[in-house]
């Protein structure tokens, strides 16, 4: 801290930055200074008047939230006229509110309540009527009860300057004034319901959650969100076995509070109507539900003739699967079924990346990354589409610390707002080197890239990051919760876990369903076969693991239903190689982990891959696979743990040509996505996602 | 010596038949349950009854606040909203399962206390004994009072209606 400010705050002596406000030094010396509209990391209003003080020397008193510190100052933040001003105002707030707490989803949560419970006055004197608005529904998500409102703005600030949407506004004036959607009578926006829990009273209420239950009945459960590769934590609340909200308003995890609809809202496919729930064997050309015994007895004797007769049996992982899961997947088809044909569905060319990096130490960014660098430089991606949370994460940066936005894409996307250049090109590595004299200027930068850039394309961009002699981190951008870890833990034909060259090349996923002779076809909550792809050979014995009967559990011969990443533990992967522990929300009925479904299925075969239990199984990829001996107490406490980056040649790399996002946008999420009905429900998109 | 006791004797024994005599003079105070129904106290705790608006409709608003102040947990509540095909409650959001365990319940009165809308009040129920614990769970059915003469709660209105009457 340079030239420290040193004031007095209820006679405690407190020191601060210059140019801190009153509001945060005393939190930073533990005194709460109560306040409605002000909020961390969004610009300042100063219109709630909660956060009154009395200031020596000052006449009257000052609002702590605007007040910057001085040299000398004495303050009392619980002086008699500061706590008469208090109850003062919240008896005009009170003028409007209506009463109905005990109906009000927000009781029990509501900061008027608590701020009423502790400052305000017992009675009103107010005997006039009160305005009375009829509420609205603005969205399939969001509703609004004018009346309730206390005008904070918060919600208005942090869709304008945290989305980037700017769907909120004020109509009217004085008592009279409301928040108004985009649209009129409806939104346009984001659906990220970021505005909904925000709101420090119950004027804007969730679709999802309204009436449900009350928040003190849930059980709060914090795990990673299942959708996009981000890697957000989202705090379930649980009721009666059943999830009936998702946000995270205590602020723990990467993402601090941000989620998108996704992650708030887009858990309700765990209980469609269409979700597996007992196992299927097939018999006379149709699935017929059986017993768990007697499915996994099916499978194992199936794999053991095949392995037995030396008939090629292909593996296609998950990328939602948890670490564990795809570790000793891979473990067990390469050493117990002998295997080495297994791939997964890739969305970005991480090997390539590692590869180029080779030599080099922290190069891969985190997402605090993209907070702090100076610039970034987005190339082939809609990140607010796609990466909700990375791109939150630049627009703070850009709001906080000024920093300089860079986009090559092929055609608009929101970054270009507030970017400082933008160009639209198909050739993205000549857009890149086209920026090169703007990118030297900065004192460090983050590149992210998109599928667009894989191969030795990746190479390329690295060989340019080296040309501008700043330090470069990279992101090399992955479509879904896991996509990373399925990566790094070898669901690769040509790489093991942690990108060491597999000991035989085995064959790809389009190679497995051309390949005439394969005898069999294991399919772990993927759907390699989707549109109604057939596989090349008649002959192969299909085994799908999935939520649902996707494409190719219509086409296959036993069909066991496994559990989301909602309903069991485990560690995932992020984006940007964060490691986040999953909490086991709720049971299902019916089904079962992925993770013990290959433990039974081993079992039945006889072969041992080891314990199939997640601690065991973490143990050993910590021991085994480069970068994850990460600390064990960061994941037990809710952390994430930043996988070391892998210093190293990859010997092998994969094709690129088979690395393709899916481009899901704000409002899609692949097999999962089509099972949500809320997702589904929005009909109106802010733009669709450029990549066709 | 015995002569003085039994002096001693009769004259408490007059003194005790004294008290009998004077008491059987006197109006009873024993009820004679089960024959006659026993008289309560107003204040008495008794089984609760989820009680009805003067239109008919019932006053719980599912705000769970009696599950909240319950200290032996008792109380079960799933809620729902009032829309315009059911309206169930004068507010937004009705109590479509209302349970109280009464193997738990403690009579204690703070449930009744705690409701913001004078819904659940304890009645002079108390013939609570069973012989299977299940039946001591009662539901929102088993506790709410009947529809006062007169007023027609809109579900009720709507069903007579769809009844042709």
């Amino acid at each position: 801290m340079s030239n420290p400010v040193n004031l007095t705050i209820d006679g405690k002596a407190v020191q601060a930055a210059p140019g801190t406000l009153l509001i945060d030094a005393a939190k930073q010396s533990g005194i709460l200074i109560p306040a409605f509209c002000y909020y961390e990391g969004y610009s300042l209003q100063a219109a709630c008047r909660m956060c009154l003080v009395e200031v020596e020397k000052f006449p009257k008193l000052q609002a702590a939230c605007t007040l910057p510190v001085a040299e000398g100052m004495v303050v009392r933040t619980e002086a008699a006229s500061a706590v008469q001003a208090r109850k003062t105002t919240l008896e005009f707030l009170l003028t409007n509110h209506p009463l109905d707490c005990p109906v009000c989803d927000k009781g029990g949560e509501c900061e008027l309540q608590d701020m009423v419970f502790r400052y305000g006055a017992g009675e009103s004197r107010f005997t006039e009527v009160k305005h009375h608005v009829d509420e609205k529904q603005w969205s399939p998500v969001v509703y609004y009860d004018a009346p309730r409102c206390i005008l904070c703005y918060r919600c208005v600030r942090v869709c304008d300057e945290g989305m980037g949407v700017t769907a909120l506004g004020i109509t009217h004036r004085g008592a009279y004034s409301e928040i108004t959607p985009n649209k009129g009578d409806h939104l346009n926006c984001d659906q990220c319901g970021a505005c909904i829990d925000i709101c420090p009273v119950g004027a804007l209420t969730s679709g999802i959650y309204r009436y449900q239950t009350r928040p003190w009945e849930m059980e709060h459960v914090g795990t990673i969100c299942t959708h996009c590769s981000d890697g957000c934590k989202t705090t379930l609340g649980v009721r009666n076995n059943e999830i009936v909200r998702g946000n995270n308003r205590d602020s723990t995890g990467i993402n601090g509070e941000f989620l998108c609809i996704k992650g708030r809202y887009a858990f309700d496919f765990i209980k469609h109507e269409d979700r597996l729930q007992s196992p299927m064997v097939r018999r006379n050309g149709k699935l017929e539900e059986v017993s768990w015994a007697e499915a996994v007895k099916a499978v194992a004797a199936r794999f053991a003739e095949i392995k037995a007769a030396g008939g090629a049996i292909g593996v296609a992982g998950s990328v939602h699967s948890t670490n564990e899961e795809s570790y000793f997947l891979q473990k067990f088809a390469r050493q117990g079924l002998g295997t080495p044909h297994i791939d997964h569905a890739r969305s970005g060319d991480v090997p390539a990346l590692i590869h180029a990096l080779a030599g080099k130490t922290d190069a891969l960014a985190t997402a605090d990354s993209l907070y702090h660098a100076k610039a970034v430089l987005v190339v082939d991606a809609d990140l607010s589409q796609q990466h909700p949370f990375l791109a939150f994460q630049v627009r703070a940066n850009v709001r906080h610390h000024q920093a300089a936005v860079y986009t090559v894409t092929r055609g608009p996307v929101r970054e270009e707002q507030t970017a400082a250049k933008a160009v639209h090109t198909a050739d993205y590595l000549a857009g890149v080197r086209g920026l090169g004299e703007d990118l030297k200027k900065h004192a460090d930068l983050v590149i992210v890239f998109g599928d667009g850039i894989k191969g030795a394309a990746v190479g390329e961009l690295v060989a340019f990051g080296d040309s501008l002699g700043i330090p470069v981190r990279y992101v090399c951008l992955v479509d879904y919760s896991n996509s990373r870890g399925a990566m790094d833990m070898g669901l690769l034909p040509e790489l093991g876990p942690g990108y060491h060259p597999a000991a035989v090349r085995g064959m790809s996923l389009p190679q497995m369903a051309a390949s005439q002779d394969l005898a069999a076809l294991w399919v772990v909550g993927a759907d390699p076969l989707a549109g109604g792809k057939r596989l090349a050979s008649g002959k192969a014995f299909v085994v799908v693991q999935d939520l649902f009967l996707t494409d190719t559990a219509k086409q296959a011969d036993v069909v066991l239903p496994s559990a989301s990443a909602y309903e069991k533990s485990g560690t995932v992967t992020n984006v940007t190689g964060q490691i986040q522990r999953l909490k086991k929300g709720l049971n299902i009925m019916g089904a079962k982990p992925d993770l013990e479904i290959f433990g039974l299925i081993a079992r039945a075969m006889g072969v041992d891959a080891g314990r199939a239990q997640n601690e065991a199984v973490f143990e050993e990829i910590r021991k085994s696979v480069r970068g994850y001996n990460v600390p064990l107490p960061v994941l037990a406490t809710g952390g994430a743990a930043q996988a070391q980056p892998v210093n190293g040649r990859v010997d092998v790399l994969p094709d690129p040509e088979l690395v393709r996002s899916a481009g899901d946008t704000l409002f899609t999420s692949g097999s999962l996505g089509r099972y949500s009905k809320i997702l589904g429900s929005v009909m109106e998109a802010p733009g669709a996602l450029y990549k066709g | 010596m015995a002569i003085n006791q039994v002096f001693k004797s009769a004259s408490a024994i007059v003194q005790g038949l004294g008290i009998t005599f004077k008491e059987m003079m006197k109006p009873t105070v024993t009820e004679d349950y089960p024959d006659v129904p026993p008289v309560f106290q107003e204040r008495f705790r008794g089984k609760h009854e989820l009680q009805r608006d003067e239109n008919g409709m019932e006053k719980c608003v599912a705000c769970f606040l009696c599950a909240a102040a319950c200290p032996a947990d008792c109380i079960y509540i799933e809620a729902a909203e009032n829309t315009d095909k059911v309206r169930i409650s004068g507010g937004e959001r009705y109590a479509s399962v209302y349970n109280i365990d009464y193997t738990r319940c403690i009579f204690c009165g703070y449930c009744v206390e705690a409701c913001p809308t004078d819904a659940i009040t304890h009645g002079h129920g108390f013939e609570l004994a069973a012989y299977d614990t299940a039946a001591l769970i009662m539901r929102k059915e088993d506790m709410l009072v009947a529809v006062p003469p007169g007023a027609r709660p809109p579900v009720i209105a709507e069903a007579a209606a769809s009844h042709g009457h």
